[in-house]
Order: structure tokens, then sequence, then C-alpha cells
């Protein structure tokens, strides 16, 4: 996409101007995205993003700016420009770069686009809006959506390496809205795959109808959630969610590097429940959050963070190893071209454990279940973290009650993980976008269903 | 920031090509740049600078709506960009409402608050001392995990093929710092901001120091009892707040049949004390739109008159459908499709002289907005931090605790408004105190 003679006088021009490295991104992406809405197509959008972004960094300090210009002169005099805040004599010579071959690596397998047209892709949304709007008459309006996006990246930098890597991402955005007459109610699920639209056509789409349709209408008939200090069993999946916000972003250098984040000295320590076990794994085939190689062009990985409670490692891009001299972990990554790359989360998840989800359910007196999670956000400083209950149930002696719904679920990263005492066998991931320092990246939650012996239920009854 | 000739060429090229085609259409284009630094450890350690540029088209055909934008700006981009808009169309449902509007003439308005010039050494001397400001005066800070200085040009342009043009630009800058602070196992952290267009009047010192205060008050704050209180938010709480439920306004969403209050025109929907403006060039309002993204002038509209539902935000579209006029609210974005939405935000003032009489909960900092709303269903739970008050002193710093409700009874349980109106930091909401009561508060 960038002519590698272009990218050579770039990354000499930043060398000469005393930068101690260098490195260029490409992006280009094709996105499709089809809105089908009151049962007829509502948009058919395409588009397609180009930009190039070139990062310098002087000691442990980094500039970055983007451009959607090719042209060697806009992007030498880019550099220029960055380079001139640090005014610094060269520092090195690092001679002819060869950019004729990117490096090699594993490619993450990703699910094929298939031979489907179109015109196929919205006869699939019509099909799933009469499923959803069959399951009730109370079902007053569905909202579905197809977005695939195609990103092609070149990552060149000082050190000679040259790789490129192309992302297929696909997603299907669904949900539905009933209404009694007196109040409205919503369910939804938006499954999504590095791949393309073959993983949309596999999908059982009777089942992901009824189930967005059950959900909407149960959360209807749900009365206001408890407010409290409760036990609370968390389901799979986006349950997941507890552990991204409560400690996935504490363990992201772009926090730890600032002390930011309150397990920033923490490594080697019992931070969690000795049951608990998670994993950062960028490798996982056709999943959301993979990737063969991070945006600073190095293969991703899979990461153990916490073993039986103890924290292992942290999540460390190129910047963070830098500042913190924890290893590289290939989990730079960044929404876009208008990104430098930042420390992230890919596919990130707490292991399954030895229990039966009944197990953790008759455990709880006087409890709360939470069936199907929303998104949530954490203050990596503080660790304060807080998630919303989609769907949610009241425990009562061991058994699930009514539903319940408006439950936020707040806590302190630190003391919840220590509060994580049982874990199930029913593991299981789902796709969710994370909004950060770098911007909004395609990253897995999962987990199997957890039980957290207290945390604070944000409910109104 | 003047209009850029060879830009406003770009559009006519596509509207060109586009009528040869036989299709109507219009063109948003957009270019901007900007420069964002931030502090770490007495140094520069984030040095931003870009440049973007972005051009979208929306092509009707047979009553068909197509959309493709690119941000490559050569022939070649362009000619994919508008066939593939033209396909789209082609496999679109027909949408017999959406339409190019008739509107012609030119709108230009270019932004006479352009920024004050400053020089880089400037910025960066501003940047580093929002961080060691705080550091300085709080030996407790551990960290300045979020600081910074932006600056920010734009521009758009509008075309359609009704030879309908509009340009607008503006600029801005803006600041920010945080403080962390921890002592022994507690920590406690607050942020800040403020906006302006001229670095030396930027008012860092309120970022710092209200940075410092609140995260040192809140060091060993505890949660209140479980239980209702009246609440009062901090006005920029209370703006994000209503951005979470802004849709209740959208005819877009009525048409969606999403919008509860769809069938709700010209009855009362909040306390009768309530009165709620959408004000194009609001006298107090940082910068001013013109024209919304269909070419429409923009005027003021009143939303909520005495808790009285009198209108909805609309576009031609919604307005065909709903057979009344554009409200001048047509939203979208190069990249977008078409919607509406809201401006400066206004509510009128009240009567009530001494709204803080007696006690009350009064919310600075909400987490978990994007998560902890419904819009569907009005209910919403978020965390929060604040202060008990009583006759509008703050008794005792509020953490770790849950504020919860549903968002449309809230508008109706208002215990009284105040009687004069305030801006937020952003100069885009504008609010005199409004004390809800009764919401349902989780805690200890």
């Amino acid at each position: 996409m960038l002519d590698k003679s272009v990218a050579n006088d770039v990354i000499h021009e930043a060398v000469s101007l005393g930068a101690d490295f260098c490195d260029i991104f490409v992006e280009k992406s094709n996105l499709l995205d089809v809105v089908y809405k009151s049962s007829e197509v509502k948009n058919i959008r395409s588009g397609i993003d180009f930009g190039i972004g070139v990062r310098l960094i002087f000691g442990t300090q980094a500039l970055y700016a983007y451009t959607n210009s090719t042209k060697r002169e806009d992007l030498l005099s880019l550099t220029k420009k960055l380079a001139s805040y640090y005014k610094k004599a060269p520092t090195q010579n690092i001679g002819a770069l060869n950019f004729s071959q990117p490096v090699e690596y594993k490619n993450i397998p990703y699910v094929t686009d298939g031979s489907y047209e179109l015109k196929d892709k919205i006869n699939y949304l019509s099909q799933l809006d009469k499923i959803v709007r069959e399951e009730s008459e109370l079902i007053t309006q569905v909202n579905l959506g197809i977005l695939q996006k195609e990103t092609q990246i070149e990552v060149f930098n000082s050190e000679g390496l040259y790789a490129t890597e192309l992302r297929p991402y696909v997603r299907l955005t669904s949900s539905a809205i009933s209404s009694d007459g007196l109040t409205q109610a919503s369910g939804m699920d938006h499954p999504g795959a590095r791949g393309g639209f073959q993983f949309i056509a596999d999908l059982d789409l009777k089942a992901h109808g009824s189930e967005i349709a059950r959900q909407s209408l149960v959360v209807l008939k749900a009365k206001p959630a408890p407010a409290g200090k409760l036990p609370v069993v968390i389901d799979n999946a986006f349950g997941g969610v507890i552990f991204h916000e409560a400690c996935g972003h504490l363990l992201e250098t772009t926090s730890v590097e600032k002390k930011a984040s309150v397990l920033w000295d923490k490594k080697g320590e019992l931070v969690a429940h000795e049951n608990l076990s998670a994993v950062d794994d960028g490798t996982m085939d056709n999943e959301w959050g993979s990737l063969s190689i991070d945006d600073e062009g190095m293969e991703t990985q899979k990461t153990q963070l916490i073993k039986n409670g103890r924290l292992e490692n942290f999540l460390c891009d190129r910047l963070g190893h830098m500042k913190t001299g924890h290893p590289r972990t290939g989990s730079g990554r960044r929404q876009n071209y208008k990104f430098a790359p930042a420390s992230r989360m890919r596919n990130t998840f707490i292991e399954a454990g030895n229990f039966e989800f009944n197990d953790l359910i008759s455990s709880m007196d006087d409890g709360i279940y939470a069936k199907k999670m929303g998104g949530g956000s954490v203050n990596p400083g503080t660790g304060e973290f807080n998630f919303s209950v989609m769907e949610g149930y009241i425990v009562k002696n061991g058994k699930i009650g009514e539903a319940i719904k408006g439950a936020t679920l707040i806590g302190r990263g630190e003391d919840v993980l220590k509060k994580i005492s049982m874990s199930a066998k029913n593991f299981e991931l789902a796709t969710g976008m994370c909004g950060s320092v770098s911007g909004s990246i395609p990253t897995t939650v999962g987990q199997p269903a957890i039980k957290v012996d207290e945390i604070l239920v944000g409910g109104q009854a | 920031m003047k209009m850029n000739q060879e830009l406003r060429n770009v559009c006519e090229k596509i509207v060109e090509s586009a009528k040869a085609k036989g299709a109507e259409c219009d063109v948003i284009l957009s270019k901007g740049n900007s420069i964002n630094l931030s502090a770490q450890g007495g140094a520069i350690d984030k040095y931003s600078i870009s440049g973007s540029q972005i051009v979208g088209v929306r092509v009707i055909k047979d009553q068909k709506v197509g959309l493709s934008y690119s941000e490559s700006f050569d022939q070649g981009s362009l000619d994919t960009m508008l066939s593939q808009a033209l396909s789209n169309s082609a496999n679109s449902d027909v949408n017999e409402f959406e339409q190019i509007t008739n509107l012609e003439g030119t709108h230009i308005h270019e932004d006479k608050n352009s920024l004050i010039e400053s020089s880089m050494d400037e910025k960066v001397e501003l940047t580093l001392k929002l961080e060691s400001e705080v550091r300085a005066r709080d030996k407790g800070v551990q960290a300045v995990p979020y600081n910074g200085f932006s600056e920010g040009r734009g521009e758009s342009y509008y075309l359609n093929s009704n030879n309908c043009f509009g340009f607008e630009s503006d600029s801005s800058m803006s600041c920010y710092t945080s403080a962390l602070i921890k002592e022994g196992n507690e920590s406690s952290m607050h942020y800040e901001g403020a906006l302006g267009r001229d670095l030396s009047k930027l008012d860092i010192e309120s970022c710092i120091t209200e940075s410092i205060d609140h995260a040192r008050n809140w060091l060993g704050a505890k949660a209140i009892a479980t239980g209702s209180y009246d609440v009062v938010f901090n006005i920029n709480e209370l703006k994000s707040l209503i951005g979470c439920f802004g849709s209740m306004f959208s005819a877009k969403s009525a048409w969606d049949k999403m919008n509860p209050f769809r069938d709700k025109m010209g009855q009362v929907i909040s306390d009768t004390g309530l009165t709620l403006r959408d004000i194009p060039a609001h006298s107090l309002a940082f910068s001013h739109s013109f024209i919304d993204s269909e070419g429409t002038k923009r005027a003021d509209l009143t939303l909520v008159e005495n808790g009285k539902l009198v209108n909805f935000y609309h576009n031609h579209a919604t307005a065909n459908y709903f057979k009344t006029k554009s409200t001048g609210h047509g939203s979208r974005g190069a990249k977008g499709s078409l919607g509406v939405s809201g401006t400066h935000l206004s509510f009128d003032a009240g009567s009530e002289s001494s709204p803080l009489n007696g006690e009350y909960l009064e919310v600075n900092s909400m987490q978990g907005l994007h998560s902890g709303a419904s819009f569907v269903s009005g209910e919403f739970s978020f965390g929060a931090s604040g202060y008990l008050c009583r006759d509008g002193k703050r008794v005792q710093p509020v953490k770790g605790i849950t504020v919860a409700g549903n968002f449309y009874e809230m508008l109706k349980n208002i215990e009284c408004i105040g009687d004069k109106v305030n801006s937020d930091t952003y100069q885009s909401f504008f609010s005199p105190v409004i004390r809800f009561s009764s919401l349902k508060v989780a805690g200890e």
C-alpha cells in the first residue's frame, strides 16, 4: 500500500533527526454495513478508510502523527515537523533497510467470506427478522445489522521489520424491543468473529432470534433489582466483562507505566482468589480479538495473566516494555491509523473451574443470578469498576426466582478478585468492543459462571 | 478558517458524476487538523499531530438510498465511492420519505472566533504545568495519569444536487488534568477540563484545584446508607445523564418505534415547571452551527414547555413521514446515514431562589453511563461519587454508591428548579439547579 522506498526514506529521515526508533503503520479498510429495521433495509453503507501513522521514539517518549497522504514529500514533512520538537543529533546509523519481503509468522485462521452476494446477506436478515417477530406479538421492533470490515495493515520500522496482515471482521448486531403498552424492554446479542460472512451463515438463526426475543420478554416483566451488598453468580460468556473491567485494564502497561494501576507493583503476588486463573490469548482460531501480529508487527501470543490467584504477567507493548521492563506480549493495538499503539487486551478470560453451575446457585441463600451482562468501565488508578446486568434473577434459598431489571454492579478490582470463590465448568466466550487510550477495538471476553461472595448491587427496590 | 475552493470542487465533481448517472445526491466533506500533547514525569510523553479528510456521498435513485465514503480523494477512489453508493442504493428497499432537500442557496459561515495563535513552546509549557502543579500542590499525589492539551481546527462542506451549498468551520483548544491520590490502601482520583480559544486564558487553575480537591475529599470517603435521597447532579453530570436519554426527542426513534414518547406529543411528560429548548445560536454557547446536514437553516426549538412534550427533532425524512416540517436537526457525518440530533439544550430558569435547602446528595462524578442506561425503558443505574449536603454546604464526601431510577419517572419527580441558569464546562448545555426527589441510592 505504501511504496517501500517512501517508508525507507521516512524512517531514515526520522533517525537522521535523532529518533531512537521509528515505525510506520499503514492501514486500508473496506467496510460494509447493512442496517435492517422495521422489516426492511434501512441503510447500506460502504467505504474505504486509508491512512498512515508515523511514530518516532526519543528515549521513552513517543511522538505520533497521521495523514491520509502517501506522498513522499508529505510524509517527510510530517516527520520533520514531529522531530523538530526534540532537535536532537542522530544517535545511530541504521544502514540500508530491506523491506523486500514481509516477515513470516503463523497466520491465525479465520472463517472465509463464502460466496455470498449482498442480496443473500439481506435475505439472512429478513429471515431473522421474521423469526424474532414470530416469537411474540409483544415484539414491536427488531433492529438487525451486518457489519463487515476487511483491514489490510503494513508495519515498517527502523529495526528493518516489514510485516503485513489481512484482518477480516464480521459481526451480526441484533436487538428486539418489546412493549406491553406501558413499558418497553430490549434484548440483544451481537456475535462476531475474525472472518467473513460464512460465520453468520453458519449461525443457528432460529436459536439466535428466539434468544433475543426471550431476553426482551423476560426483561419486560422483570421487577426492579434490589439495592445493597449481595452475593452474585455471574454466568459465562459476556459475564467475563467483570474480569475485563476489574482486572484486565489494570494489567495493561499503558496504566502500569504511570503507576496508574493498583496492580502496577504486584507481579508475583496473590491478587485474586486461589481458585482463579486468567489468560489473554491473541492466538485463538477465528476469535474476534485474535491477531496474527499486533499493530507493532510483533507475533501475538497467549499470555497467562493470573495463575491460581497469583499475578504472572502484564500486557505489554513496545513503549510499555521500555518504561517498565516487562516483556512484550504482542499486545500493541489501536482502533486505526489515527491512534498510536498501546497495550490492550485481545481474547481475555477466566479459565474453567471444577464446579457444576448448580453448585454456585445452591450455595446462595439470598443473592442475584446475573445471566446476561451489559458493558462496563473501570478507573485503573483506583480499581473502581462498574458494569450493568441486562438479564438477572433473584436467588432465594439456593433457587433461581423472579427476573429483575435495572441493576449495576460496582466494586474495586482488588477486592472483587479475592471474592471470586467458585468457578463452574461451563466456559464460553463472547464478543465486545473495548474503548481506551488507543480507541475502540474488537476484544473477546469470557469465563465460566463464577460466584462473587459479595458485591454492591445498585438497584431501585 | 476560510473556505477552500479546491475542496468545494471535489464536492461538485461528485455531484456532477452522480447526476450523470441519474441519481440525486448530497455530499459531506470534512477536513481537520489537530495537536495533542500530554506529560509524564516532567517531560512530554505524547506529542501527536494530525491531518485528516473524508468525503461521503448519499445517493437516491428510484427512491432507494445508498451510502459510501472515502478518505482518499484521488479520482479513482472517488469513482469507486460513487459506484459503491449506487450499488448499495440498488440493493436497498424503497424509501419514499428520504429525499434530497430542494433548498437552493449558499450558506458560508467561517469561524469568526478563530484561535489566538500560540507557539509550540507555550503549548508544551502549559502541558508540563498541568502535570507538575498537581504533583507539587499535594504530596499524596501518586500519579497524574490523565493530562493534556489539545488544539483542533475543522471545516465542513455540504453540497447537494439541487444546488444547496454550505460551509462551516470551527476551532477550539482544551486542556485537562487529573490527580490520583494514594494513602495506605486508599486511593482516589478525579479529573477536570477547560475549553477556550486563547491559551493564555485557559482556566488551568480550575482544572488543577478541582482535580486535587475532589480526589483529596474522596480519599477515605465512605458510602452512605442505602435509601432514597434528593439528588442534585453537577451540571456536567446532568448533561451526560440527559445525553443517555436524548433520543426521547428524536422523531427518527419515534418512527423506528423505539421512542417510548412516540405517542405522547402534546401530553405532560414531566414536572410542569420544566421547559427545555434547543437553541443552536445560544448566546453563551462556545460554537454555533447555522445549517444542518441536509442544508436546512437551524432555528430554536422548544421540546418541552411547562412539562408538555411539544416537539421532536426532525430531518426532512422524518418530517415527510410525520407530515410536518423539518426543524433543521438533520444529522449526518461523512461516513454515516441520515439521523437527527440536537445542538445546545437549555432548561429555562425556575422560580426557586434557594433550591439547596435541607439535605440532598450532590453527584459530581458518575461511572458506567454507556452501559447503565436504557433509553428504551428509561431505567438507569450508575456508580457515583459526590457529597452529602445540607443547606448548600457539603457535609460528607461520598463514594462507592450507585444512583438508580427511571429517567422518565425522574422528570416527573422534581422537588424544585433554581432561578439561575448556568453553563457546563464546554458551554454546550445550560441549566439551573434541578433537584430530583427520592432517587434510590445503594451504599452501606
